[in-house]
């Protein structure tokens, strides 16, 4: 292959030249101008929040020398389990070949590049130099770090989603399984990496263990089914044609099934922590089962959308499309719970009144400015989600 | 090739702080109550008067423990954070990215970010301060008036911390953990 041939390849990538007029041209109903001005608004935030960061550094976050870790880590865990589950849920069809799976395909991984490079642009202002990251990563490699590979895996993830992408919008289905496949797998151990970011710390006996890698994947899985859901909704505007139903019913009835076992990590979890009696953790494990987050995380991303899927064997598309939301809120969370408890036990060097009170747990409250750059994500994420839906067709082709 | 560790015959501690005071002044640390790479440890005094535990009331100085099984080295993804040839764990700021990982991992709460470079700092054993001018002491260790800290080669036999090592008994903060520290408390 030369030049030419890139050249040629690249410039046949089908898809529609949009002005900014087209943009602006969607239906004037209120849900959408609510939609508009909600994205407007958190791209706004995403620049102040910035901005600040910029001028202020750290000292703009909540983060301490205790909680070194706030909410743009668990925002960004966010977006890459976003990623890795649309990632997974997209691969159904095209890898696996699940015919009733393909229709979502372009659209779930066309979503899983969205939300990674969204959970990128947070990351970015919570490592202190992410420009020193690129150049060190490659020169000196720390391989032990959990974190070196989660990132390195990442960008070798975002790179095969998008060639998987391209060979999608070019109906090169053989191509696109290839990719599709490698960045599969790429991005599952990018994502178990991801929760070995926390297996690995034996300084917190609360997130210490296979736990974190395993559970990841099931929920990245989870959240991918989710977001399917909303993406679909938001495509039909809640009126699902007959092929959609069918594929969203057969999705919702597998989430019936992922969530259950969830339940099972879940109790499992808490049951060993509270009453394996492991010291740093037992006490750990009694504070998160009695704080609210932990059961706005049960009830939103797991009690609410198993209810919705049992009571009609999850032939409920709509209610499930609502159940969805709640899921995500749920999901977001439990991506914060699981930043928040590895941190919440103080070390414990008897600092007591030199440099800090006793805290008997370690405080964190988001500042604003953290709040700010985490809607932006968002922002980031449906703008460039909308602006994909007007470039490319990621609806199935008419012929498959 | 030294192997440098230090020997802190920690009941002796009055807690009158001099070695915090020490580091800040020798290693330029900034102030503010979290900028720190030592600190002394104060229990809280137990039991109800009069039958109050004396015993209870120890003093904990301590600092980076320079593990041999650094837990904060593994976990950096760039080798920010490394082993010199001293076996003494430092941060290189050029390469140190502030991804906090150390922070979390390191089980002893021993590092911070230095607000000058924005990178992680921590206790070096005042390396590219007395050791690089040729002097043998820790500034916390010269100025201690009880004096609390011995530091030298652990691989020498003659050194003053192997003989208080061979001859008085010691532990370690957290062994457990596995991370080998390389400062010894003597009981
Ligand atoms: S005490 Fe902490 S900072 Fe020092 S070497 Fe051990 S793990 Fe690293
Ligand atoms: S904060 Fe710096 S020294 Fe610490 S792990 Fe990250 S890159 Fe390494
Ligand atoms: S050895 Fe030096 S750098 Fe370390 S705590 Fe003592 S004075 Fe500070």
């Amino acid at each position: 292959m030369n030049i030419k041939d890139i050249k040629e390849f690249v410039a046949t990538i089908p898809y529609n030249k949009v002005s900014i007029k087209d943009l602006l041209a969607f239906e004037k109903t209120p849900r959408n101008m609510l939609l508009a001005v909600l994205i407007v608004a958190f791209l706004a935030m995403f620049v102040i929040g910035v901005a600040i960061y910029l001028k202020h550094g750290h000292h703009a976050y909540g983060v301490t020398r205790e909680h070194p870790w706030g909410l743009l880590i668990a925002v960004y865990i966010f977006f890459v389990v976003s990623s890795t589950g649309l990632c997974i849920v997209g691969s159904l069809g095209d890898v696996f070949g699940f015919k009733d799976y393909m229709m979502i395909s372009k659209r779930a991984i066309f979503g899983s590049i969205v939300t990674i490079l969204a959970g990128f642009a947070v990351i970015a202002f919570e490592i202190g130099h992410p420009v020193t990251m690129l150049i060190y990563n490659v020169l000196t490699p720390g391989f032990t770090s959990a974190i070196w590979w989660m990132g390195t895996l990442y960008g070798m993830y975002l790179t095969f989603m998008i060639i998987e992408f391209v060979f999608l919008l070019k109906n090169d289905m053989k191509m696109a399984k290839y990719f599709g496949l490698t960045g599969l797998l790429v991005g599952l151990s990018a994502h178990s990496n991801l929760g070995s970011v926390f297996g690995f710390l034996n300084a917190r006996p609360i997130s210490n263990g296979v736990y974190y890698p395993t559970y990841f994947i099931l929920t990245a899985f989870i959240t991918g089914i989710y977001l399917a859901f909303i993406m679909y909704g938001f495509r039909y505007k809640l009126k699902f044609p007959e092929n959609a139903t069918k594929m969203l019913v057969n999705l919702g009835k597998i989430q019936g099934l992922l969530l259950s076992i969830l339940i099972f990590f879940v109790t499992w979890k808490m049951l060993t922590d509270v009453y394996g009696g492991m010291p740093n953790r037992a006490e750990v494990g009694v504070h998160i089962f009695e704080s609210w987050t932990f059961w706005a995380e049960v009830i939103l991303a797991i009690f609410i959308p198993l209810f919705i899927i049992l009571k009609d064997m999850g032939r409920n598309v709509l209610g499930m499309f609502w159940a969805s939301m709640s899921g995500m809120v749920g999901i977001m969370f439990m991506r914060y719970n699981l930043v928040h408890d590895t941190q919440l036990k103080p070390l414990q060097m008897l600092k007591k009144t030199e440099y800090q009170l006793t805290p008997e747990w370690v405080h964190y409250l988001p500042s604003s400015t953290e709040v700010m750059i985490s809607l932006g994500g968002l922002g980031l994420c449906l703008a460039m989600y909308y602006v994909g839906t007007k470039v490319f067709n990621l609806d199935a082709d008419e012929h498959h | 090739m030294a192997r440098y560790g230090m020997a802190l015959d920690y009941k002796n501690c009055i807690n009158c702080k001099a070695c915090e005071v020490a580091c800040k002044e020798e290693n330029g640390i900034l102030m503010g109550a979290d900028k720190h790479r030592i600190w002394v440890g104060t229990g809280e005094i137990e039991g109800e008067y009069p039958l109050l535990s004396i015993a209870s009331n120890t003093f904990y100085p301590s600092q980076c423990q320079h593990c041999d099984d650094a837990p904060c080295q593994e976990v950096c993804p760039t080798n920010a954070t490394y082993y010199d040839e001293n076996s003494i764990v430092r941060v290189d700021p050029e390469k140190c990215i502030l991804c906090s990982y150390c922070m979390n991992a390191c089980p002893y709460d021993a590092r911070y970010v230095d607000d000058r470079t924005v990178t992680v700092d921590k206790c070096n054993f005042c390396t590219d301060t007395r050791l690089d001018r040729g002097e043998v002491t820790t500034a916390c260790q010269a100025t201690c008036p009880t004096k609390v800290r011995i530091f030298g080669d652990l691989d020498d036999p003659e050194s003053e911390i192997s003989q208080v090592l061979r001859e008085r008994e010691s532990k370690t903060l957290k062994a457990h953990l596995g991370t080998n520290p390389k400062l010894f408390y003597l009981l």
